[in-house]
């Protein structure tokens, strides 16, 4: 008897429910085809509208839509695929480097960095006690064999087809491992909200650029992905005054002097100037080569701080 | 009105004069140094050359000469160096402040060559006007042509380029334009690379060939953009002919993402890796559950001894 009653009780429950979601579905979607209805017969406003071939036409205010926004997919989608066919190297020419600091602020200012954070830095230099000083810009050195990537635990951190080294901001958790494992101290944390958080709050994220930054992920430089895109040299080359950077594509064995626009055989260029790599022995293969300050571009007479006419 | 005008007009020149004044006071150049000539002629070869340094090296704050159109530095502007009261100074003096600079005039001693700075002067020299009648010796001694061509035959198999520019006399006549330099450029994706050689001048029948390097990558079919131009437009106006050719070595470019390597996201992790950290996750996690099937049999098994 028992059990019976307890069948009862759940077949009642279960007409019930079904009895009442179906009548709450015939009663929304009449309310719904009332609705639609009475857009379409109500004579609205109508909007002017400029079409791109400028025509000025009238549009029913009911028939607008928003457009479909949503350009950072499309970003996410080829900042991850590069560029194809490339193969992006930069070289420095140590000689001609004297701390005019116009690459790290053109860096700043494209990336939305503060002053005290750096992509590039320019490291004043002592190999040892009787060298000479030197200068040396300090890029990210986008290895072929990069020891970031391999520590990234989310996938936030990867090397495109164009051998340059991105991180995903969207992605990126905050661990700081890539930090560590990076020997050439590369990579920025964003401790604090960044520059200009406010201003730049409803841009869309661009992989490319790393902007807006995002507080509590790591940055880095990006041989300003984004401008390559549109065949311009990155940014600190083109700010450079003194002619230090090269840039260009390894395929095509040329590379352009992003100061006097002259453009030259990166083979003979590495070749004829004895160009090396940093920390060629931890195999991370940079794609940063640089040539030794020999026969320097400036009256060098040993003390690099307290040199007069410098910049 | 006037007053306000000529005064303006007055401020103006004390200020004009007096940077030049302190121009001359402020940069001292050795007797030794200003007795240098130009060891180079005025070719026009030599003027031709001096002139693309130029555009390179100097024009980016000193402007066109004679055109006055420098960069406004502030407090002492750039001279434009095609100005007579510049062209009085002799060049070993022009060579000294070039080498040696002075505030925001770089020092070029080590940056440029001396030859390519004679060069330069050359280039300077042609536009002071005590001086021209001398240097207008050049050898260029075409006649005054019409209808000025470039033609562009390239050679595939011995990968040389001959360009062949030619002009109609006022005789109706096609002619060689003798002693023009040719620049022959390829594309690449930040700039122009030259590839003329050592000495890309015209000959008497306006020929000049050019050996296309032997090494340089081109795109998967060895097709390079080029660009063969007048290397001086003073001449002819800009006159330039572009071509894809065959001339470059066949190049694939190699995408290091067809590579499963360590450094690569998850979907390029090596299939060792995968295997491995795959392998591993099932062991641990076997070995957890048998030891929960052997401590729920442990119940079982006490029953069944009593």
């Amino acid at each position: 008897m028992k059990e019976e009653t307890s069948n009862n009780s759940r077949r009642k429950f279960l007409k019930s429910f079904g009895i009442s979601v179906g009548a709450a579905g015939v009663v929304s979607s009449f309310s719904l085809i009332g609705a639609a209805k009475a857009a379409a017969k109500k004579p609205a406003e109508m909007v002017n509208l400029l079409t791109q071939d400028g025509q000025l036409v009238q549009v029913d205010k009911n028939q607008l839509r928003p457009t479909v926004n949503e350009p950072l997919d499309e970003l996410q989608k080829r900042g991850r695929e590069g560029i194809p066919g490339k193969s992006f190297v930069m070289v420095i020419d140590l000689s001609k480097c004297r701390n005019a600091r116009k690459c790290m602020d053109a860096c700043q200012n494209h990336h939305q960095l503060r002053a005290d954070q750096h992509h590039i830095n320019v490291l004043q230099m002592q190999d040892a006690e009787h060298t000479a000083p030197y200068f040396m810009p300090k890029p990210c050195q986008h290895c072929d064999n990069p020891p970031c990537t391999k520590v990234c635990p989310v996938d936030a951190t990867f090397k495109r087809q164009d051998g340059i080294v991105l991180i995903d901001n969207e992605r990126c958790i905050g661990c700081r491992f890539c930090i560590a494992a990076c020997p050439y101290s590369a990579r920025i944390f964003q401790w604090t909200e960044p520059k200009d958080a406010e201003k730049y709050k409803d841009l869309t994220y661009n992989i490319e650029a790393n902007v807006p930054q995002k507080k509590g992920t790591v940055s880095k430089c990006l041989f300003s992905a984004d401008r390559l895109r549109e065949d311009k040299l990155p940014s600190c080359v083109s700010a450079c005054p003194n002619g230090v950077y090269y840039f260009g594509d390894q395929n095509e064995d040329a590379v352009t002097n992003g100061t006097t626009g002259e453009t030259v055989r990166f083979s003979k260029l590495i070749e004829e100037n004895a160009g090396y790599t940093l920390m060629e022995e931890l195999g991370t293969k940079p794609r940063v080569y640089y040539l030794p300050p020999k026969n320097r571009a400036f009256e060098f007479n040993g003390d690099l701080l307290n040199e007069e006419n410098l910049h | 009105m006037k007053n306000t005008m000529k005064n303006i007009a007055a401020l103006f020149l004390i200020f004009v004069f007096s940077g030049s004044v302190v121009n001359a006071q402020g940069w001292t150049v050795p007797a030794s140094a200003k007795k240098k000539q130009n060891p180079y002629e005025a070719t026009s070869k030599n003027i031709s050359s001096g002139k693309k340094i130029y555009n390179i090296q100097c024009k980016s704050c000193h402007g066109d000469p004679t055109m006055a159109n420098m960069l406004p530095l502030a407090p002492v502007a750039p001279t434009d160096l095609g100005a007579q009261n510049f062209l009085i100074q002799s060049d070993g003096e022009i060579f000294y402040k070039v080498n040696k600079g002075q505030g925001a005039m770089p020092a070029f001693e080590k940056t440029i060559s001396d030859e390519d700075k004679w060069m330069v002067i050359a280039f300077l020299r042609s536009f002071d006007k005590n001086k021209k009648v001398k240097q207008q010796v050049a050898e260029v001694k075409n006649p005054e042509v019409t209808d000025v061509k470039l033609e562009l035959n390239v050679n595939e198999a011995d990968k040389t380029m001959l360009a062949k520019l030619s002009g109609v006399t006022k005789k109706g006549k096609r002619v060689g334009l003798q002693g023009i330099e040719m620049s022959f450029l390829v594309k690449r994706s930040f700039g122009y690379l030259d590839v003329s050689g050592e000495d890309p001048y015209t000959n008497e029948s306006g020929d000049v060939q050019i050996q296309f390097p032997k090494d340089l990558p081109g795109d998967r079919e060895g097709q390079v953009n080029m660009l063969v131009k007048v290397t001086d437009d003073a001449f002819y106006g800009n006159l330039e002919e572009k071509r894809v050719v065959t001339l470059g070595v066949p190049t694939d470019p190699v995408n290091p993402l067809d590579e499963r390597a360590m450094w690569g996201t998850r979907a390029n992790a090596p299939i060792w890796i995968i295997v491995t950290f795959v392998g591993g996750v099932l062991a641990i996690w076997s070995v957890i559950f048998l030891v929960l099937f052997q401590m729920i049999k442990l119940p079982k098994l006490a029953k069944s001894k009593d």
